[in-house]
């Protein structure tokens, strides 16, 4: 049986839902994303609940799992990432290369970085392997992979010297932007979109503050009430600098630039302060929303939100996967029917519900696997 | 047609310049030493990237570029936008216009910082290079800008209003600018929108007084050369050679602005 619907499914499954629509660049609907209100955006959102999640597989249900069984996990884990990762790259590049020949546009050999893979595709091939070429909006992936490769010692970390997890983690950010370390992609030149060396910090945010008993987890629970009045007038503000273009101009910032500019790829602290206050402020809601379930006349609609976001939240690979190829899918349709509203609500409509489909059936898998025969 | 008459006339001006300064440099570097390090030597194009008389890009000054490297031996070039293509035997796009700029602007040191994020659009990318020109501190940046905001649909005011905001921006920051136009597909012809943003990019860029690199253009000269046989544009721009060309005509537009300073604004 799926567990029951929770926070963290539901905020994962918003996240998804969010993430398929900002990545379809020019429809009507990414104007009202959270990445239009806010600093920070929904990938901050799926990193740090990454996180808080590794905290569930570690000591979830009351039970501690043991350290060996965590290495294996993890390791398994990102191998099924690196797996995903692989395979949807695979599908996007047939995608676009049966479009072109559907379409017969060429254009879109060169769409999303593909034009290496068409091109000169001995390297790009390595590349995409090494998963040192990225197609356009098929970058997450493979930070998580790296996160999940890092997670091991991190969780190792936890158990030897808890105290420790943060400060370190904290500490190589900072490194990593004061030195502007990332990682190189290859065969074509440039650097990771999500540098994995400065989002390390956001997944053991979470992976920390989900810890509620002790260190600063605890300490966010106990003063929660004034995290919470000290992250409005942040989020507030956040909302307003997108809003009225205030953004600091990053050529007048004193050095190290990076600690005082709003960048992505380094997950700056402008952006994880605003991300912090965002999850304190709106972490609130998630109580309300299922107590608006016994007001009668929403009892449904309410109950079928949480229960679809949660849903999509518990099989964030899958849905995240095929979030991603309908996002493609999406461009490609965008692209040939015109983006008129109606051709983005439809787009809209159709992705969330192959999403759910998706979801459903990655349970129905697991509900009506047989059982093993007895031996 | 009156406008492309007009341009070729400008190319031809340009052309006629670009030869009388080098035949000037030439003469006064024989008669001075030691010779000027920076001496023009606009390269031809290679037999595959020949484009007749279409012109390739608007002469406009690079003067940021110009006076940078009348200081120092290096220039600084940050790339945004889709990459063209990959590495290949040449080192790609990128280590392709780094080679004929060194062996154009002789003495001088090329960096070229790739930042390019394929598929994201004007808006982002204007973001996103604010950021990097902080970073980086470049004095030139080659934008290859439109094609996503035209298969995205984007509004032609709204990707004309970021445009021109970005280029005001780099411009009091003092770092010049040259625009990569959109890429040549036959299909495209008759797509209204795309037309309109290629229109459009080069209605901000003749106001704004910036080279615009016209792709499209050369593509489509290569596409009616090839209509007898052969390889047709769109097979040539996944090449490797179709990427070389493209870094040919961007380091012949650097190296036609940075030498011509001393032009009036464009109208």
């Amino acid at each position: 049986m799926p567990r029951e619907a929770n926070a963290v499914d539901f905020w994962r499954g918003f996240a998804l839902i969010t993430i398929f629509i900002d990545h379809i660049p020019g429809l009507v609907y990414s104007h009202y994303t959270l990445a239009n209100f806010s600093i920070s955006d929904a990938a901050d959102l799926f990193v740090f609940l990454a996180g808080w999640s590794l905290r569930l597989m570690a000591e979830g249900g009351g039970r501690v799992m043991p350290t060996r069984n965590i290495m294996l996990r993890l390791g398994g884990r990102a191998l099924e990432i690196y797996a995903a990762q692989v395979l949807i790259t695979m599908i996007a590049i047939a995608m676009l290369a049966g479009s072109a020949i559907e379409f017969s546009n060429p254009l879109l050999l060169q769409w999303h970085n593909a034009a290496a893979v068409f091109n000169d595709p001995v390297p790009a091939h390595i590349g995409l392997a090494a998963l040192t070429h990225q197609l356009g909006y098929f970058d997450i992936l493979p930070l998580y992979v790296v996160l999940m490769l890092m997670a091991p010692f991190f969780a190792l970390l936890d158990r030897l010297a808890p105290q420790l997890l943060l400060p370190f983690s904290v500490a190589f950010y900072l490194i990593v932007l004061a030195f502007r370390l990332t990682l190189p992609t290859w065969p074509v030149s440039g650097t990771w979109f999500f540098n994995p060396l400065a989002w390390q910090v956001v997944f053991v945010l979470g992976f920390v503050l989900a810890k509620a008993d002790a260190g600063p987890g605890a300490f966010v629970r106990r003063h929660i009430r004034w995290l919470r009045v000290l992250g409005v007038p942040i989020v507030i503000l956040g909302a307003l600098t997108h809003q009225f273009n205030w953004w600091p101009d990053p050529t007048k910032v004193p050095d190290p630039k990076l600690f005082f500019i709003a960048d992505k790829t380094f997950v700056t602290p402008m952006r994880l302060i605003q991300f912090l206050a965002l999850v304190a402020v709106f972490s609130i809601t998630f109580p309300y929303i299922r107590k608006a379930a016994e007001i009668e006349a929403l009892r449904r609609p309410v109950l079928a939100l949480i229960g679809l976001l949660a849903m999509l939240g518990r099989n964030s690979l899958h849905v995240f996967c095929i979030g991603s190829l309908l996002s493609l899918t999406a461009q490609i349709a965008r692209f040939y029917y015109r983006g008129t509203v109606w051709i983005d609500t439809a787009v809209v409509i159709f992705g969330i519900i192959v999403m759910a489909v998706t979801a459903w059936l990655a349970e129905a898998r697991q509900r009506f696997r047989a059982p093993a025969p007895a031996c | 047609m009156a406008s492309r008459g007009t341009t070729t006339l400008q190319g031809a001006r340009a052309g006629v310049l670009i030869a009388a300064l080098a035949v000037a440099l030439a003469f006064d570097a024989r008669a001075q030493t030691p010779a000027p390090s920076t001496a023009p030597a606009a390269a031809p194009f290679t037999k595959d990237c020949q484009v007749g008389a279409t012109p390739i890009a608007d002469e406009s000054p690079l003067p940021n570029v110009a006076s940078v490297l009348a200081k120092r031996k290096t220039l600084r070039i940050l790339t945004m936008g889709a990459s063209p293509g990959p590495a290949g035997r040449h080192g790609g796009y990128s280590a392709v216009i780094e080679s004929i700029l060194e062996r154009a602007l002789k003495g001088i040191d090329v960096v070229i910082i790739n930042r390019g994020v394929s598929g994201e659009l004007a808006a982002d990318a204007a973001f996103r290079m604010k950021n990097e020109v902080a970073l980086d501190e470049p004095d030139l940046v080659l934008w290859q800008v439109g094609t996503n905001d035209a298969l995205a649909y984007v509004p032609a005011d709204q990707f004309a209003s970021t445009l021109k905001t970005q280029i005001d921006w780099l411009k009091n920051h003092k770092v010049d600018v040259v625009l990569v136009g959109l890429q040549f597909a036959s299909q495209m012809l008759r797509d209204a929108h795309y037309a309109e943003i290629r229109d459009t990019l080069r209605k901000v860029a003749a106001r704004e007084n910036v080279i615009v690199v016209r792709y499209y253009e050369a593509m489509q000269f290569v596409e009616e050369a090839a209509r007898e046989g052969g390889v047709s544009a769109e097979e040539f721009e996944l090449t490797e050679s179709g990427s070389n060309c493209l870094a040919q005509y961007v380091a012949r537009a650097i190296t036609l602005g940075v030498f011509a300073k001393n032009l009036p604004p464009r109208r």
